[in-house]
């Protein structure tokens, strides 16, 4: 059930990309200070929005875990939190880029809103050996659901603190008194983040019905070792 | 420079021979791809998000093939009626090594700890 809509969401994620790749390269301007340099913005922005919500989204999975008890919920927070990591390698990688582009070093350690990306990133990175250090199902998800909200809780207080403090070289592009973003520059964003957004959905997604595709088979395995009511296997019955 | 140039033939050509240079008419006609030294760094960019979306494919796909082929053996055993499915043993095996391995719960769940998925999920 979890691929029912899987297509016309891929399809869509398809269109939007193309659609915001043309619109960055054949519509939005150049940008005065950076120039051409600025056309990463429109990945590297989009990524990291997508991945700080999707970590956000993760906790909140991981509360309907923790209050109906149900397993679906901790496979979706699982899920939602091991996509935002990809896309936080991704936001890492197009931000070194970028980094070197414009200030030419790969990595800038004063620079507030880099370094407490990379701390929430390596945080979460922990998730993994944390859950699969428990063996116990039921204790491993729990635990991976109180590691979740909690860390979870912490992406929106650090992107406030990293808003607050003052920064040294990495722009402030959204809601400053400098001015935000011209109008085609803001549509390129919004679709950019559109897609990102579904693509984010659409792996999410896609993760899930493969994690629930193999789940069944092992669910069918089992049926079929399981003896039958009357003490003979279902599958394996005796024969006379 | 040769970029340039290109322009500037396109730009005096009718939108006709344009469509007959095809994507290179698209390219050149472009003034927002100027490939220089920024230029690089972008593609480098998108690149590495490009790439990063394919090897996730890829594994996902590796997944998937390792899904059907289960699938294949459960089907095989189920039709033939034969005890023992191929490479039940070896999987329960990897199941009791498996950390979180639980016994029994919702199939999602199930694929939670799988092996080969630890951890990496894609």
């Amino acid at each position: 059930m979890y691929g029912r809509a899987l297509k016309p969401l891929s399809i869509a994620t398809t269109v939007a990309i193309v659609a915001a790749f043309s619109l960055v390269f054949f519509y939005a301007p150049l940008d005065a200070d950076q120039g051409f340099i600025q056309k990463i913005f429109y990945l590297h922005v989009p990524l990291a929005i997508t991945a700080l919500v999707g970590f956000v989204i993760g906790g909140v999975f991981a509360i309907a875990h923790l209050r109906s008890g149900n397993s679906k919920w901790d496979a979706y927070s699982y899920v939602s939190i091991h996509m935002s990591v990809i896309f936080g390698v991704a936001v890492l990688a197009t931000g070194s880029i970028w980094a070197k582009a414009s200030w030419g070093h790969w990595w800038v350690w004063d620079e507030p809103t880099l370094v407490s990306f990379l701390i929430v990133f390596l945080m979460y990175a922990t998730y993994y050996p944390f859950r699969y250090a428990i063996e116990d199902r039921e204790r491993q998800g729990r635990y991976a659901s109180v590691f979740a909200i909690v860390a979870g809780a912490f992406v929106p207080l650090n992107f406030m603190a990293v808003r607050m403090a003052q920064s040294l070289v990495h722009p402030r592009t959204f809601g400053t008194a400098n001015g935000g973003l011209p109008g085609s520059m803001m549509l390129t964003f919004l679709v950019c983040l559109l897609a990102i957004g579904l693509l984010w959905v659409t792996l999410v997604k896609f993760e899930l019905t493969a994690k629930s595709a193999s789940g069944q088979v092992k669910r069918l395995r089992r049926a079929l070792d399981a003896p039958a009511p009357g003490g003979r296997s279902r599958v394996a019955p005796e024969v006379s | 420079m040769r970029r340039e140039r290109a322009y500037l033939i396109l730009r005096d050509q009718s939108m006709g021979e344009v469509h007959s240079f095809g994507m290179l008419g698209l390219l050149a006609a472009t003034p927002a791809l100027p490939l220089d030294e920024a230029g690089k760094y972008v593609a480098g960019a998108y690149i590495v998000f490009l790439a990063l979306i394919v090897i996730y494919v890829a594994i996902m796909a590796t997944k998937l093939q390792r899904i059907e082929k289960d699938l294949r053996d459960v089907a095989r055993f189920a039709e033939q009626g034969s005890p023992g499915t191929p490479g039940r043993e070896a999987e329960d095996n990897s199941d009791q090594a498996a950390p979180g391995r639980g016994s029994e719960g919702p199939s999602i769940s199930d694929s939670l700890a799988p092996h080969g998925s630890r951890g990496g999920g894609a």
